[in-house]
């Protein structure tokens, strides 16, 4: 075990695994005289933590999210997950997307079952129905996408990254087509289930309070080519709750801050 | 506004009550001689007295399109995932495909008729030379219609080619799939009809030849009610299988 080397000088209170590592990793699209999607980023993400990356449209943040799942082939030094190099999709790797990817002519069950299937695998039925209850999907088992509202929809695709329980769970901004309250009720429950079930998470947004109000830490990005402007460590108390968390004076002040780098304040 | 409704079912009743009544009327008060246009009573005299002969053809025919139609199907979805798949295919066969098509199909039913001869085997050929294009076309543009995002979902579910195919491809492409079907259907029909006129010596196009060369307008006209019949009744069938492809992946 590679133990993160944040603070040299005391041992830091929680001495973590590192889960995913990038080194000086580029992202150009077509070709060498081609349009620099990412520039030389570089962090670590440690075992169980909550990251955020925040930056404007278009920063390559989602590109950053896809390399990390091994959908495209990225350049640079090094990229790992769990110490191992990524070469394609890993099967500890839950993606949730910012469209639900729902099949329409299967209903919530048979879309939740996908993932197990598509490997010639049976879901744990208790394991279904004890997600389905966490998602607040009961009773809606047996429809099809088309009868979910958005927010419905979007908790079964995240039902489909949860349900074959992969350490890491990578996020892309999974909330972002929905109204605040949904994302808020959304938001709530992500934060359960990871507390819950301790994953390492990786979420892509551009919504400053929903970066603070979730995250270990937020990484905050420029716009293109995309490169890592700071990393930003969310010292608020847990278990967090949008309501509470909000409220506090720090919440408003790691807003405020997070908006001067990004150039909205 | 309810479809179902009795005064919406009236509507149509009492319009082709009346369409029946202008034909029948106009027949007798314009004179017109029988072999040009016979009035509609005969053409159901017709329908009634000549039935066995009707449905005897009727038969022949019907067996003609389902078979071309099959082939069509089956080989037109072979032919589209080819296409689709093999690179070396969209730059042979798709032009070659392409170039056969726009040969008009008419024009190629005496060649068939010689090569294939007089019977069954020369109308089923015309039958799919006419549904074969439409369900490739439908077909292929349904396998290029896969959302993209759901190829990425299974991409990262790490799905290989073959399952993301049935999984994903195959059930993307259903309803295009029924749509071209439901296009080809009715053209099997006049291919099959097509064949007949050009050659044959039994079938509802060879009646409605013979009916029409001896005179016998109520014959024609009876014999083209029984296609018609067949027509509508065949996409009845295909569109009633396409209800069981609801979905439209987005």
């Amino acid at each position: 075990m590679v133990a993160r080397s944040v603070s040299p000088t005391t041992f830091a209170p929680e001495t973590r695994a590192v889960a995913i590592e990038l080194v000086d990793v580029s992202k150009v699209f077509g070709g060498p005289s081609g349009v620099k999607a990412l520039d030389r980023v570089s962090f670590e993400v440690g075992e169980r933590e909550f990251v955020s990356i925040l930056g404007p449209s278009g920063c390559g943040k989602s590109t950053l999210l896809r390399l990390i799942a091994g959908l495209m082939p990225f350049e640079g030094e090094r990229l790992s997950l769990g110490g191992e190099d990524v070469s394609g999709p890993m099967d500890d790797v839950g993606v949730v997307f910012q469209t639900a990817n729902l099949l329409p002519w299967r209903t919530v069950e048979a879309n939740l079952k996908l993932g197990a299937e598509i490997h010639g695998r049976k879901t744990p039925g208790d394991r279904l129905s004890a997600l389905v209850e966490t998602l607040g999907l009961t009773g809606f088992e047996a429809r099809h996408p088309h009868e979910l509202s958005g927010g419905m929809k979007q908790r079964v695709a995240i039902g489909q990254a949860l349900v074959r329980n992969p350490n890491v769970l990578l996020l892309d901004e999974p909330f972002g087509a929905l109204d605040a309250l949904t994302r808020d009720k959304l938001n709530v429950e992500l934060l359960r289930i990871w507390q819950a079930e301790r994953k390492t998470v990786v979420l892509v947004t551009h919504s400053i309070p929903e970066a603070v109000l979730l995250s270990d830490r937020v990484l905050v990005m420029s716009g293109r080519p995309g490169r890592l402007l700071e990393d930003v460590s969310i010292d608020l108390p847990r278990p967090r709750t949008p309501r509470e968390t909000r409220a506090s004076g720090d919440f408003g002040r790691y807003v405020v801050r997070l908006g001067e780098l990004m150039g909205v304040v | 506004m309810k479809s179902g409704t009795v005064a919406n079912i009236l509507q149509g009743v009492v319009f082709f009550a009346l369409l029946g009544v202008v034909w029948e009327a106009s027949v007798h008060v314009f004179e017109i001689r029988s072999y040009l246009l016979p009035p509609l009573s005969a053409v159901v005299g017709e329908l009634v007295s000549s039935r066995a002969l009707l449905w005897q053809h009727f038969w022949i025919t019907l067996n003609e399109v389902v078979l071309g139609f099959l082939v069509a199907a089956v080989s037109g979805v072979v032919m589209a995932a080819s296409v689709f798949f093999i690179p070396v295919a969209r730059r042979t066969i798709y032009p070659l495909l392409i170039g056969l098509q726009s040969i008009p199909k008419v024009g190629l039913a005496p060649l068939i008729v010689v090569w294939f001869g007089y019977g069954l085997s020369s109308k089923v050929i015309m039958s799919f030379l006419f549904a074969f294009f439409p369900i490739v076309i439908a077909t292929l543009g349904g396998l290029g219609s896969t959302p993209q995002h759901l190829e990425e979902h299974f991409r990262a579910l790490r799905a290989t080619p073959w399952v993301t195919f049935w999984k994903l491809r195959v059930p993307s492409a259903l309803p295009s799939f029924v749509d071209g079907c439901k296009v080809a259907m009715p053209l099997a029909v006049i291919g099959a009809v097509v064949g007949e006129f050009v050659g044959s010596n039994e079938g509802l196009g060879n009646l409605i030849l013979l009916a029409t060369s001896s005179s016998r307008g109520s014959l024609t006209f009876a014999a083209l009610g029984a296609v018609t019949a067949m027509s509508l009744l065949l996409f009845a069938v295909v569109a009633a299988f396409g209800r069981l492809v609801w979905w439209r992946a987005q």
